[in-house]
């Protein structure tokens, strides 16, 4: 979800610069969590969390160290400063420690000269050979450090290539050869004019190896979250109570579970999250046929294929209209009695004979929903990237003339967009928590909070989806500022509903009101 | 490229063999490679020969051979597949390396095990506690095997 979703943040742009890692930190002082108010907290917990992008990470724990390292140690370059650093794992004053120390023992252990002493080479040479690859040049371009080994750039540049991921500092290439190739040479060999590679390599495995850091699980996002007070979890961040479920986001919001490494999973609790999954993978064989996309209309017979996010389906052939779901009659669907979520148990003797089919049944029943729920997700990002699409190529259009319009009028939108997936996806578990559930009164309450939710998301997708029709190709613009009221009602009766039902869930469970059977 | 370098060590073996090993391809395939060793006379592997499976990887020689006996070893750095725990194979592998001295440190891996750093663990413990117990085995599986 996350491209289209995060093309629709004109607001805010979080982590702003492109600028190179280098540059000075003024602009970005205002981006590093200095103070308490910087952190984040769990909506309904007292997690605390801040989602940090790669280069402000870079630049607060590891460049505003070369500073400290280099007012100590004046003659230090910054490479000399940040291998130094890499070595003593960013501890700056280590560094200075055993500087001031055992200089020479220092220096050998990281692969340095005598500072400033550093003699590093590229050079153009006649008649070389190679001894890494054995070409015989006539004329090439070396590359060699203070030991004088010379190697040809080409296979500098695979041999870096080939070891830069580690993140670890990289040596020679000849054999029990301990000189390091400073970071700047290296973006110089593989001709990367802007970033330090080597760094955001060791940055990268740095947060890999670090348990206060997890990366975002969203498609291409490259966004990750650290935590800051775990409210409890920091032994193993076992969440079997609800309440504690570490929901955090990244700089792009796309929520995710810090425990599971998986995306929000609110009502659920964990171990119900792992059941499921596992259960799902187990049957995925007899799911398969059911997850397939196409329906039968249920009056004519004609295959249909769902391409948007709404399941209020209209047959092209015979104008019939059905509920995607339970294949139903979309005309019963709208009175308030008519339960498309609840499973009804049939009463046939036959079936009751038969447990295991359905046990079976039963989990096809919210597998179903589930998986659509999932595609239905889809649907609805393909059809708000046309909206987007539209809305932008319209303000672009209008700019140079006359027009009261303005951004503003359309910002409502990236909020009603983020409610409906947001919806969507806390829809999407809630089959999964009610597979688990008993049976109780408080379990009907759920049920129905459920379909409210249910109720709203469908609106808001069919609101979405008409918006784009056919018949309304030219004026859609005109048409989204039209229902603006009931865009902006409806999203935010999502997030109510949204909340209520996750809220209660967790206090019923807490309370004992709400059990599994699992 | 690599393909170059391969042959380049390839020729430099046939010019100048070491003493104690040997090495070359399998068959057409330049990039599979068998080798045998010599066990070191000063070791209980003295007398036996040891072959050895030598695979490069594409991009040879930035990433190491992967190498392994073919022959059974009782040895506490020599699993019971033949993977070879050398730290010149993993992380202290250099591209200026070449499979002769690789052959070589091998050899002296025969010589010198190291317990301390064990691929087999049961090996490593007799080999300290008890090392005429670990040679008198070490000579039987060389006599039953690389004979």
């Amino acid at each position: 979800m996350s491209d289209i979703e995060s093309d629709f943040e004109y607001e805010d742009d979080f982590e702003g610069s492109e600028d190179g890692l280098y540059e000075s930190e003024d602009d970005s002082q205002s981006l590093v969590p200095t103070q308490e108010d910087n952190y984040l907290r769990g909506e309904y917990n007292n997690l605390e969390y801040y989602p940090w992008t790669i280069k402000p990470f870079i630049r607060y724990n590891f460049q505003d160290k070369i500073a400290s390292v280099r007012n100590h140690i004046p003659l230090a370059t910054v490479d000399e400063a940040l291998i130094l650093l890499q070595y003593k794992k960013w501890q700056p004053d280590e560094v200075i420690n055993a500087y001031f120390d055992k200089p020479q023992e220092l220096l050998n252990a990281c692969g340095l000269p005598a500072i400033g002493t550093s003699n590093n080479q590229f050079e153009t040479v006649k008649k070389f050979e190679c001894s890494i690859c054995c070409e015989k040049f006539r004329t090439t371009r070396v590359y060699s450090l203070t030991c004088k080994h010379k190697y040809c750039l080409d296979c500098y540049m695979r041999y870096i290539q080939s070891s830069i991921q580690s993140g670890n500092l990289i040596k020679c290439m000849s054999t029990k050869c301990s000189y390091v190739v400073p970071h700047s040479d290296i973006d110089k060999i593989i001709g990367n004019k802007e970033e330090n590679q080597l760094l955001l390599a060791h940055a990268r495995a740095f947060i890999d190896a670090s348990s206060k850091f997890k990366w975002c699980p969203s498609t291409d996002c490259q966004g990750f979250t650290e935590i800051i007070k775990s409210n409890g979890y920091e032994s193993d961040l076992d969440s079997s109570d609800i309440s504690k479920v570490p929901i955090v986001s990244c700089v792009d919001r796309h929520e995710f579970c810090f425990n599971c490494n998986y995306e929000n999973h609110l009502p659920c609790p964990c171990w119900i999250v792992k059941l499921w999954i596992k259960k799902c993978q187990d049957d995925s064989e007899t799911a398969n046929w059911i997850e397939a996309n196409t329906h039968s209309c249920p009056k004519c017979d004609s295959s249909i294929e769902k391409n948007g996010g709404c399941n209020h389906m209209t047959c092209k052939k015979c104008s019939h209209q059905f509920c995607w779901i339970c294949l139903g009659s979309w005309k019963e669907h709208n009175r308030d009695y008519f339960k498309c979520n609840k499973f009804k148990e049939s009463k046939s003797i036959e079936e009751r004979k038969n447990k295991s089919k359905l046990s079976l049944q039963r989990y096809l029943h919210f597998y179903k929903r589930f998986a659509i729920h999932e595609s239905s997700m889809k649907g609805d990002l393909r059809t708000l990237a046309i909206i987007h699409e539209i809305t932008r190529m319209y303000m672009e259009k209008r700019k140079n003339q006359e027009q009261n319009l303005s951004w503003n009028d359309i910002q409502f939108l990236p909020d009603a967009i983020r409610g409906l997936i947001v919806g969507r996806k806390t829809l999407k578990w809630t089959y999964c928590f009610a597979y688990y559930l008993s049976k109780s009164n408080f379990a009907q309450i759920f049920e129905s909070n459920q379909d409210f939710l249910n109720k709203t998301v469908e609106d808001l997708s069919e609101l979405f989806e008409k918006l784009i029709s056919k018949d309304n190709k030219d004026n859609v613009v005109d048409i989204i500022l039209k229902e603006k009221n009931k865009i902006i009602n409806l999203s935010e009766l999502i997030m109510t509903r949204k909340r209520t039902l996750v809220s209660g869930t967790i206090l019923n469970v807490q309370q004992d009101l709400l059990r599994f059977e699992a | 490229m690599s393909l170059k370098r391969i042959n380049k060590e390839l020729a430099d073996l046939g010019r100048d063999p070491p003493s104690s090993c040997s090495a070359g391809p399998v068959g057409d395939d330049l990039y599979h490679w068998q080798a045998s060793i010599m066990g070191p006379p000063d070791s209980p592997y003295a007398g036996g020969v040891f072959f050895l499976s030598i695979h490069f990887p594409t991009d040879y020689p930035f990433k190491p051979p992967k190498i392994a006996f073919t022959t059974k070893i009782y040895h506490p750095n020599i699993n019971g597949n033949g993977n070879i725990c050398l730290d010149i194979l993993k992380d202290q592998w250099s591209p200026a390396l070449t499979i002769s001295k690789v052959l070589l440190s091998i050899c002296s891996l025969l010589t010198d095990a190291n317990p301390d750093d064990p691929l087999v663990p049961e090996i490593a413990h007799i080999y300290k506690q008890d090392r005429a117990k670990y040679e008198a085995t070490a000579k039987e599986w060389t006599k039953k095997y690389a004979v």
